[in-house]
């Protein structure tokens, strides 16, 4: 005998199916709850659309909640809209006068009758809990809020519907009945933080099925909603080579600085992130579009998330150019309310459309600035996400991190990130007999020989330029090297 | 809504008043018409938008016809649409029969455009559209003819 087996409807909802694990079960009863402006009937609204079909038609009943006629008049703004549906595949119906009129068996009743007139694949209850509010104040409702919502799901999903009752206010601590006969329940919460509003959805259960967890940041435009499941950081450790799991290539990247290769031990290794720290000017970003334009050279497609530039005004217009030809893809973020996910998911779409070997991060302090208020705090376990999601990607990244030249203590990056990164090379300036010169050393490369020497470099009209170890000074990193030697001068 | 559209729907309202007043139809029968078109326009609107909605669009509607048709108003408190349906209804079965007729047809196209203003063009053909008698794409040619 076989099990049943449950068809899951996908939603229509860039990034929902994911969260949902897999897209929402056939007959499913489900809840979407959130404080009034949350996006609840612009959810429903899009999976109707979506879903909704001449074969599998959808009823909206519109209750005691947002007005038919404003809802109707805001909701065409959205792309997904789609007049032709109306009145074809979906279908509006009214259940104030119902409501007003009598009791909960006359809601109950009227939504059967309509239920079994239409035989729709999906039923929306817009908005469930002003119902449930109004009947409270009723002193002779025939039936009970819990009885009402029991029937209510056995009703539908016997009818084969998929149903969806859109609330308001649901707190985790109000035991509400429709927590438990429900299916689903999907959260929407929106936060406003300074300046910035950040909207943020939950699967607090969905029967049957592993939902992704935690909060996941969507954001409203004029396609509707799209959501950024959180990046998820997974246990690789049971992997083998023979199934295909997550190893990491010997090859190398060349980085398209002469001599910086040897630096590193002959090239970065493939599926390394790497990263460059350095005082503003130092040249991290003109290193990671050689990065980039070396790539191009060699076959390797891609990205850059530039937090800071425009292509136009990068130090040439060697980016601008590469992003205008197709050969590399390029984010540039300018909004100051993103959510790491947001940026991730972005970064990922544009990965995969460019085929991407190569990923440029510049810079992560522009990143650190460009992600809501509310998500700073979490930034380095953000950061640790991102470079996992990136590292399954197999994409070689390079990040650039603007560093606060200290002369007191070495440090590689403002937030102690350095560590999640897998190969680090610090820029920094040094003062020798009243010049301001450039120094470069390469710090780490996990698993790899590589130079240690501190060099000299140069930033010329061919772009970096990487000179010969110091010799005869000490204390550069100090900022003001020392000679040790009148006979040694610098090399 | 556009002036080729308005005229489109004016002349669509015109047809529908025609066909439900009959030929050569007196004052009583333009009453009669507007209210019978009416009944249908509600009978698509209220399982929508509600009969509170409908109620709200009506009572607009006909506020907005009197300042054309001052006549048309009148100086009691209706406080239900019934009693205010059957005034405007009596007020139209007693006017001059071309006066009638433009003041339901105005009445109708008001209430057409209301409609476009809060929910668009498209959606508000895609409700009542059916509603109407649309001029058949020939007549144009016909009348040329």
């Amino acid at each position: 005998m076989k099990k049943v087996n449950i068809r899951r409807l996908a939603t229509g909802v860039p990034g929902l199916d994911a969260i949902l694990g897999g897209g929402l079960p056939e007959f499913s009863f489900n809840l979407i709850s959130g404080a009034p402006g949350s996006g609840k009937t612009t959810l429903a609204h899009q999976i109707m659309f979506s879903l909704a079909s001449r074969e599998g038609p959808a009823l909206f009943f519109t209750v005691l909640g947002e007005p038919p006629l404003k809802m109707l008049r805001y909701q065409q703004q959205f792309s997904f809209f789609d007049m032709d549906k109306i009145n074809e595949s979906i279908h509006f119906i009214n259940l104030s006068d119902s409501f007003i009129a009598g009791n909960f068996d006359h809601v109950l009743s009227r939504i059967t009758k309509e239920v079994e007139a239409a035989s729709p694949d999906l039923v929306f209850v817009d908005s469930f809990r002003s119902v449930m509010l109004d009947v409270q104040h009723q002193t002779r409702n025939m039936l009970s809020q819990q009885q009402f919502i029991q029937q209510l799901g056995i009703q539908l999903s016997c009818w084969q519907a998929t149903t969806f009752l859109i609330g308001e206010y649901f707190s985790e601590n109000d035991p509400h009945p429709v927590f438990t006969v429900a299916d689903g329940l999907l959260s929407l919460s929106q936060n406003v933080h300074r300046n910035s509003m950040v909207r943020k959805m939950q699967i607090l259960k969905m029967r049957g099925q592993s939902t992704r967890p935690g909060m996941h940041t969507f954001r409203i435009t004029s396609d509707g909603i799209e959501v950024y499941p959180a990046a998820l950081i997974r246990d690789d450790s049971s992997l083998s080579r023979a199934s295909g799991g997550l190893e990491r290539s010997k090859e190398r990247l060349t980085m398209g600085v002469p001599r910086l290769d040897d630096m590193l031990g002959g090239g970065l290794p493939s599926g390394y992130s790497l990263l460059v720290a350095g005082p503003s000017g130092s040249g991290k970003t003109i290193l990671a579009t050689a990065f980039l334009v070396e790539g191009i050279r060699c076959g390797e497609p891609g990205v850059i998330v530039a937090f800071e530039q425009t292509p136009s005004q990068s130090w040439n217009p060697t980016i601008d150019t590469m992003v205008r030809a197709g050969q590399i893809g390029l984010i540039n973020i300018r909004s100051l309310d993103l959510s790491m996910d947001e940026i991730v998911q972005n970064m990922i779409s544009l990965i995969h459309k460019m085929k991407a070997v190569r990923v440029v991060i510049d810079s992560l302090s522009g990143f650190e600035l460009s992600v809501a208020p509310s998500f700073r705090e979490d930034f380095r376990e953000s950061l640790l996400r991102m470079v996992a999601v990136l590292a399954r990607l197999g994409v070689t990244v390079l990040m650039t991190s603007e560093l606060e030249d200290r002369f007191s203590d070495l440090r590689f990056s403002p937030d102690g990130s350095a560590f999640l990164t897998d190969a680090i090379i610090v820029q920094r300036y040094i003062e020798i007999e009243s010049c301001l010169q450039r120094v470069m050393s390469v710090v780490k490369v996990r698993d790899s020989a590589h130079s240690h020497e501190i060099r000299r470099f140069n930033i010329t009209g061919d772009g970096i330029v990487i000179g010969d170890r110091i010799l005869g000074y000490e204390g550069l990193l100090a900022g003001q090297p020392t000679k040790k030697n009148v006979t040694n001068p610098v090399s | 809504m556009s002036t080729t559209n308005n005229s489109f729907c004016r002349e669509a309202i015109r047809r529908t008043m025609a066909h439900h007043a009959g030929v050569s139809p007196d004052a009583d029968a333009i009453a009669e018409a507007t209210f019978i078109i009416w009944n249908l326009v509600e009978g698509k609107l209220a399982p929508v938008i509600g009969m509170k909605g409908v109620d709200v669009l009506f009572r607009r509607s006909m506020h907005l016809t009197t300042f054309s048709f001052p006549w048309l108003a009148s100086a009691e408190v209706h406080t239900d649409n019934a009693s205010l349906f059957a005034s405007i209804k009596a007020r139209l079965a007693s006017g001059e029969t071309d006066a009638s007729t433009e003041a339901g047809c105005t009445f109708l196209l008001i209430l057409t455009e209301l409609l476009t203003t809060l929910i668009g063009e498209s959606l508000t053909w895609r409700l009542l559209g059916t509603v109407w008698k649309f001029p058949s794409p020939n007549s144009e040619q016909e009348n040329v003819s």
